[in-house]
């Protein structure tokens, strides 16, 4: 019995051994979007930063390349499969289960903000005991994956917008022909659509890391849950969501 | 060059016996009128109405005024190489005020100008090359003891159409790039009751001015512009698309700096700040003096001229995104980017081994405060099952 039940708190300490259940979140859908956004967003970011500043050069006759090329048609289809993933996603914030759905990416009672100062106490080792435990998202992923979303959005507006400019008049010049504006020009409107990039590579590490933790740390058997769909929770604690 | 008339208009002759008394053959009205139906992207069975339309007309008025501006957009548009007939038909429309053109100045001038708004009320072109400035009631720019925005409007109530030639009409150029101290705006953002037509760039090639005013004359009415005011038959496509350099932009080879060897070979010129990927603009087809060359032709990246407030927003020119300002020192985008996204890299480590002494520390002294959760069992599955 090694390591077992060392916690200090009385309700904690326990000689039994600790009973687990296995809770359902995510549907395969939303498990198959996750990881093709996954791919998607990463051909993207290393597309685009080829096309915003071409880290190497072809030599010799232009004929025989067609590199600049290819890397703005892997960008742009990529685009297109995650556009396409986040329209099924919109989709399922209204279909899906309630770990899913709109109102589970959006902390908007009062005590959704207790709870992701808590979180986030938790996170800078104050008081962690006290932070509560979710089955689903908790706050604090609630906003930042609702930001990141937000990020992703500004982004695609500002593609299609930028796609469009090849094409006057065609469908996507048409459609989004008014961000370039809102922005104040095409220069601008680039520049965010560059520089916002740097945003998904701040979340990626930390993102990572947080899930890896969260598993290593707490059991929490998130990465699986994004892989099989479900977590095994231990039975004795209690969720916010459950 | 500009040079007076050898033979004067005499009173109500048209254009077509006016050209044939200078000299002009047939041939030469109708090639002309050919390359006009070109560049206006339409089809060559227009060119006989073209040049009818062209025959029949009696020395238009033009009004040209000149506000906060550097007649450079006069310049460009009347020195060509030669005459051709293009500048022709500039000196066979009566320009009746021009400032840096007209011999006439003073009490004179202004008379002269008076005099064609009356005579012409509702046929005249009204030219326009400058922006209005606003602040303190427009005293940044007076003629004649008038705001300009006074003589503009004045001269936009009988005139058939306006047009604007260059950057400052367009938006304001460069006296309305940030912090704009004479708030000049364009002559659209004064002018709200009809279409004004935007010759945009700084300058603009002549031949668009040109094939505008005879797209004018032909149909009697202004081309189809598009949302900056701009025509459509000229600023319809962007020089990126139309760029005789962008073969190497699709095989990735791109000049790095002016005098390397991509440079001598004529690679694509995105890397030195080329802003063609956000221009709409005809200077790859037209091209300038003459059809000579045109800027990305002699190897410098387009500066975006042809673009709404171009000097802010497609600035530093020889870079590729705009700077970020409010660092102290002004910073490129992906330096900072790339210093944040190592910070959150480097934080996530440390907090990972923050994390490792904490647990250690709490297991080291179980009674001090509790975990977070309790520590699970390493063999929890040797007691009892847990799904049974
Ligand atoms: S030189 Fe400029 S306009 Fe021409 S292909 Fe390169 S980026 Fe495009």
């Amino acid at each position: 019995m090694t390591g077992h039940a060392r916690a200090g708190e009385a309700s904690f300490t326990r000689e039994a051994p600790v009973q687990y259940k296995r809770v359902y979140l995510w549907h395969w859908a939303v498990r198959a979007m996750h990881w093709v956004s996954v791919l998607c967003i990463i051909t993207l970011a290393v597309t685009g930063f080829y096309i915003g500043r071409p880290y190497f050069t072809s030599s010799g006759q232009a004929i025989n390349h067609y590199v600049m090329a290819r890397f703005r048609f892997v960008h742009f289809v990529a685009a297109g499969v995650l556009v396409a993933t986040a329209m099924l996603r919109v989709y399922w914030l209204f279909i899906g289960n309630r770990f899913e759905r709109w109102d589970a990416l959006l902390p908007y009672r009062q005590e959704d903000w207790k709870n992701m100062w808590l979180v986030l106490k938790k996170y800078l080792f104050v008081e962690p005991w006290k932070a509560p435990h979710y089955l689903g998202h908790n706050p604090l992923q609630q906003i930042t994956y609702s930001f990141i979303y937000l990020v992703a959005l500004v982004q695609i507006l500002t593609g299609f917008y930028m796609f469009g400019l090849a094409d006057p008049g065609g469908f996507f010049y048409t459609v989004f022909g008014w961000v370039g504006p809102l922005f104040g020009g095409e220069q601008v409107a680039r520049f965010y659509h560059h520089v916002l990039t740097w945003v998904w590579a701040i979340f990626l590490p930390v993102h990572l890391y947080l899930t890896v933790r969260a598993d290593v740390v707490h059991q929490e058997s998130r990465i699986s849950s994004m892989i099989g769909g479900g977590r095994y929770v231990r039975a004795d604690v209690e969720f916010v969501d459950d | 060059m500009y040079f007076p008339l050898s033979h004067p208009w005499a009173e109500d002759e048209t254009l077509g016996e006016h050209l044939e008394r200078r000299g002009v053959t047939r041939r030469q009205f109708l090639k002309y009128c050919g390359e006009v139906a070109v560049m206006l992207g339409l089809s060559q069975a227009m060119v006989p109405e073209i040049a009818r339309a062209l025959q029949e007309q009696r020395r238009p008025s033009v009004i040209w005024l000149q506000l906060q501006e550097c007649t450079g957009c006069v310049e460009s548009v009347l020195r060509t190489a030669d005459p051709t007939i293009g500048d022709l038909l500039l000196d066979l429309i009566s320009l009746d005020y021009q400032h840096t053109l007209m011999a006439a100045a003073g009490k004179a001038a202004e008379q002269a100008k008076q005099d064609a708004m009356e005579k012409n009320r509702g046929s005249y072109l009204l030219v326009v090359t400058g922006s209005i400035p606003r602040n303190e009631d427009g005293i940044y720019l007076t003629i004649g003891g008038r705001t300009g925005q006074d003589v503009l409007m004045e001269a936009v109530q009988g005139a058939a159409a306006v047009i604007g030639i260059g950057a400052c009409a367009h938006f304001g150029s460069v006296q309305s790039a940030r912090p704009n101290p004479t708030g000049a705006v364009g002559i659209a953002d004064v002018i709200r009751d009809r279409p004004v037509v935007n010759i945009a760039g700084c300058p603009p090639i002549a031949d668009v001015v040109t094939a505008t005013v005879v797209h004018f004359l032909t149909f009697n009415r202004l081309p189809e512009l598009d949302g900056e005011g701009r025509p459509i038959f000229a600023y319809g496509s962007r020089i990126h698309d139309q760029c005789f350099r962008r073969a190497h932009y699709d095989a990735g080879q791109y000049v790095q700096e002016f005098d390397d060897d991509g440079a001598r070979k004529g690679w694509c010129l995105y890397q030195m700040g080329c802003k063609g990927p956000a221009t709409f603009s005809p200077c790859p087809i037209f091209q300038w003096n003459d059809h000579t060359d045109w800027p990305i032709g002699a190897g410098h990246p387009c500066l975006g001229c042809t673009e709404r407030h171009f000097w802010d927003t497609m600035t530093p020119f020889y870079g590729r995104l705009p700077n970020v300002a409010g660092f102290g020192v002004e910073r490129r985008a992906d330096t900072i980017g790339l210093s944040l996204a190592l910070g959150a890299a480097a934080g996530v480590g440390a907090h990972a081994i923050a994390t490792g002494i904490h647990r250690a520390r709490t297991r080291q002294a179980p009674n001090k405060e509790p975990a977070d959760l309790p520590v699970i069992p390493t063999e929890k599955k040797s007691e009892e099952d847990p799904n049974g």
